[in-house]
């Protein structure tokens, strides 16, 4: 029994190209005689993958290491300009060169832009390229190979058997379908060949993985479309707020908790929120961080809270202008008061509710105190500024303000993203197709048997291209055939008596 | 408990630093038996052409060989060994460290840069025991244990002190799993940027003593073959949980923004190991600047802030 089993390394690689799947950076046959051609190429080159991927990569790293503009900023060329010019003592003389290259917004920059559209093109590009040779090696295998590829692949093996060739070709396919492979036989004029496989989807992950890429880019685009996000809802304890948006939602916070650890960092934010579609209650549950509510696609996640201020407004008719509670969420520059606004458009007048903000006690605000800063719209200076004590109506230019009392609110984000679910199947996609690419690799065994003077010779070979975990299985799956090919009178060699 | 947990990262550091002390010795020690012809010559019969290729890989674990081949004792030999178990013992201490502190604290250990900076030890030695184990390539713990002891002793400078949850930490299960297969991504990571080192520091073909070439190219590839899908699993298991606390999937935060440029540089990677004029060198590159991106994302909230930065 002879057996001679030969690897080399992948490096030196075996350019015998098998099946084009060598050929990763497109057909070379065809002549680059128009644009559309040369077009086509340049999108199913590797090379122009990876330099648009790393491009990407750049533009990563360009947002990691540099300070960028909040969100909706650069819609505001005022505030933008204001932000720029706060940053200066960070970045020096760059912070215009930064600016005018669109650093500060990478991820909406037109760099980011083409980048993302060539990206999907080319991946898109190379699916198509691809897939047909894919289909074509997993349902039409090769099936036969020629001597060369038997004296030269990376792996490879000849084994002399006693049997006949018929027999050799029963113990070999016995021995590979217990590996579990598939085979195939397809005898010729120069002996018997036969082709084995496993796994022959694994290759399909590759386009699975493309495919999902693109998915997960048209989620994000929709998102960014379609759909609303209020990270400033604001809904006081008792009050029913409109949700917007063309959803015909209103939202009601029945009551809000916090809850602390002994050391005074927060454990706990619960709202108790009840939904209202067109009036008519349709959904309750305990919304904490982490735990949203989500009806007919709009979600609610808790999000932030504090204190508002009940008030009763009237005219001087004695008709309600405002009975609500206004949230104090903002705080003065200064940090020293938390300030809560009324619109009242109708009457033409907004008011600034004022309390001293926690821990900052004011002389001029107390407690069971607001102030109120009224302005007429239209004017800047306000027309009054008066403290108001809680339950005591004033009278201030024809208008009655009535501090009632302190509530809480909570502070949600409300908002609804079509384009989440097409993220989510695009990442589950993704996941499923890297592991069928990543560890089921498709393992592919060629077998030529033929009779020789001495007996029988079984020729096996196999590519190994980036698939090393392979060669110990290919040497077992040798091993098996030779042992399956020794009379018994030689089984002593290995062992066994079964005399 | 939080003392036993103390204890134990302290015995796994000190046999982290002996096992790299072993290593460190054999190379010297090996590089003096080379200079001396006779004393080489006398352990030929044990050897296979494969241990030129690593100077701390003897044929000590590889089974069939070592069975084959009559046991030659020799100082190296003994010392690699010792190295090996010292590395797999302070794996078993750095375990018992992360499940004592998950005990006391009462979750998974992930809630500041103390545990995380533990867990992402935990991570490359776990990787390095693993990949020895498969492809008894030692010499890449020369990178990965000086690596580790420096995480650990970070570790131990910003103190074990125990935190409490915050609210949009306390989703248990789906930070554990983001957390835990980040560790282990992170790890095999390790393995492909030790791997890649030694790569590129020889020349075309190769040089004596040290792993060859085409070994820790596939080397390098099979570490990001287990790291690469993880890692997509982890930056997939962020966006549900961003989705779930903050109602944005994805919010350019810098750490998302950082591990997104971590999967990048790994699926450039991927697709460079098999386009012309990139196979080798240009390939191992990227490994050394995925590594670099993966400690940007680990350390970056230490100076970048954003929602991860509750995690200082
Ligand atoms: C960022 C998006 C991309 C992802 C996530 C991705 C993912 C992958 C993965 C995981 C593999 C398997 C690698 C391996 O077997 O080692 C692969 C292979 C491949 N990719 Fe991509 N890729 C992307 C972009 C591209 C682009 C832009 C191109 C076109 C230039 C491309 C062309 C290819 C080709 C030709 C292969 C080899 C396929 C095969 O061996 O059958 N990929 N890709």
């Amino acid at each position: 029994m002879s057996q001679d089993v030969r690897t080399r390394p992948t490096e030196s690689g075996d350019r015998e190209s098998l099946d084009g799947l060598d050929d990763l950076d497109g057909g070379g046959s065809v002549a680059a005689s128009d644009v559309l051609d040369r077009l086509w190429r340049f999108f199913i080159s590797m090379r122009t993958g990876l330099v648009l991927i790393l491009g990407l990569g750049l533009l990563s790293l360009i947002g990691t290491l540099l300070v960028q503009a909040p969100a909706g900023m650069t819609t505001d060329p005022a505030a933008y300009t204001s932000w720029v010019a706060s940053i200066h003592s960070k970045y020096g003389g760059w912070t215009p060169v930064f600016d005018k290259l669109g650093f500060f917004s990478v991820f909406t920059s037109i760099w980011f832009k083409a980048i993302t559209v060539l990206l999907t093109t080319s991946v898109l590009a190379c699916s198509v390229n691809r897939a047909p040779r894919l289909w074509k090696i997993a349902f039409h295998p090769r099936t036969r190979m020629g001597e060369t590829f038997f004296t030269h692949a990376a792996l490879r093996a000849n084994i002399l058997v006693a049997t006949g060739p018929d027999t050799a070709m029963d113990n070999v396919r016995e021995v590979l379908k217990s590996h579990r492979f598939r085979t195939i036989s397809d005898p010729d004029d120069n002996g018997l060949n036969l082709y084995a496989d496993r796994f022959r989807w694994g290759p399909f992950g590759t386009v699975v993985a493309h495919l999902s890429f693109v998915i997960i880019l048209l989620g994000f685009f929709l998102s960014a479309t379609t759909g609303f996000k209020d990270t400033q809802f604001v809904a006081p304890v008792g009050s029913k707020v409109q949700v917007g948006h063309g959803t015909g939602l209103t939202v009601e916070a029945k009551s809000f908790n916090d809850a602390y650890y002994p050391d005074g960092s927060p454990s706990d934010y619960v709202s108790d929120l009840v939904v209202y579609k067109n009036g008519v209650a349709v959904d309750r549950q305990s919304v904490r961080v982490n735990h949203p509510l989500t009806w007919d696609g709009v979600s609610f996640y808790q999000s932030f809270f504090g204190t508002a201020a009940a008030m009763k407004i009237t005219d001087a008719a004695g008709k309600t202008l405002y009975n609500d509670a206004a949230a104090l969420q903002w705080q003065s520059d200064d940090g020293k008061h938390s300030i809560g606004q009324i619109d009242m458009k109708a009457a033409g007048l907004s008011v600034y509710v004022i309390v001293a903000a926690s821990g900052k006690p004011d002389p001029n605000i107390k407690a069971g105190q607001v102030q109120l800063e009224i302005h007429q719209n239209g004017t800047d200076a306000p027309i009054a500024t008066q403290v108001v004590d809680q339950g005591k109506p004033s009278t201030i230019a024809g208008v009655t303000y009535t501090f009632e009392r302190t509530r809480q609110y909570t502070g949600l984000i409300v908002a609804r993203d079509p384009g989440a679910m097409w993220v989510w199947v695009g990442s589950t996609l993704l996941v499923l197709g890297l592991f069928l690419v990543f560890f089921f690799p498709h393992r592919r065994v060629w077998v030529r048997i033929r009779k020789t003077s001495g007996g029988t010779e079984i020729l096996c070979a196999s590519t190994m291209k980036r698939d090393v975990a392979f060669e110990p299985q290919f040497h077992q799956l040798v091993t098996d055939i030779q042992l399956a090919g020794t009379p018994s009178s030689t089984t002593q060699e290995v062992g066994q008596n079964d005399a | 408990m939080l003392k036993y947990s103390q204890y134990s990262l302290i015995a796994s550091l000190m046999l982290v630093v002996l096992a790299l002390v072993c290593y460190v010795l054999v190379l010297t020690l090996k590089k003096s038996v080379r200079q001396a012809p006779a004393m080489a010559q006398a352990g030929v019969g044990a050897r296979t052409s494969v241990d030129d290729d690593d100077v701390l890989d003897d044929d000590v674990d590889g089974g069939q060989r070592a069975t084959v081949a009559p046991v030659v004792t020799s100082r190296p030999r003994a010392l690699a060994l010792y190295g090996t178990h010292f590395t797999r013992v302070a794996l078993v201490f750095l375990t018992a460290c992360l499940v004592f502190r998950t005990i006391a604290v009462g979750h998974g250990p992930f809630s500041n840069q103390y545990e995380f900076s533990v867990s992402f030890g935990w991570g490359m030695i776990a990787a390095y025991v693993y990949f020895e184990h498969r492809y008894h390539v030692r010499t890449i713990a020369l990178l990965i244990l000086p690596l580790t002891t420096g995480l650990l002793l970070y570790a131990l400078s910003v103190g074990a002190t125990a935190n409490p949850l915050v609210p949009a930490l306390q989703n248990n299960l789906l930070l554990t799993i983001h957390v835990a297969v980040a560790i282990i991504a992170y790890g095999a990571f390790s393995v492909s940027f030790a791997a890649a080192c030694l790569y590129l520091i020889q020349p075309e073909g190769g040089r004596r003593g040290l792993p060859k070439p085409a070994v820790l190219d596939e080397l390098g590839y099979r570490a990001v073959i287990i790291g690469f899908p993880l890692l997509t699993l982890v930056v997939v298991l962020g966006a549900v949980w961003a989705q779930i606390a903050w109602g944005t999937y994805w919010s350019w935060d810098p750490k998302e923004t950082a591990s997104l440029l971590t999967w990048l540089v790994y699926g450039a990677y991927l697709h460079a190991r098999v386009a012309r004029g990139w196979v080798g060198r240009r390939a191992a590159w990227l490994l050394v600047a995925g590594f670099a991106s993966v400690l940007l994302t680990f350390f970056g909230n230490l100076f970048f802030g954003g929602l991860h930065s509750y995690a200082k």
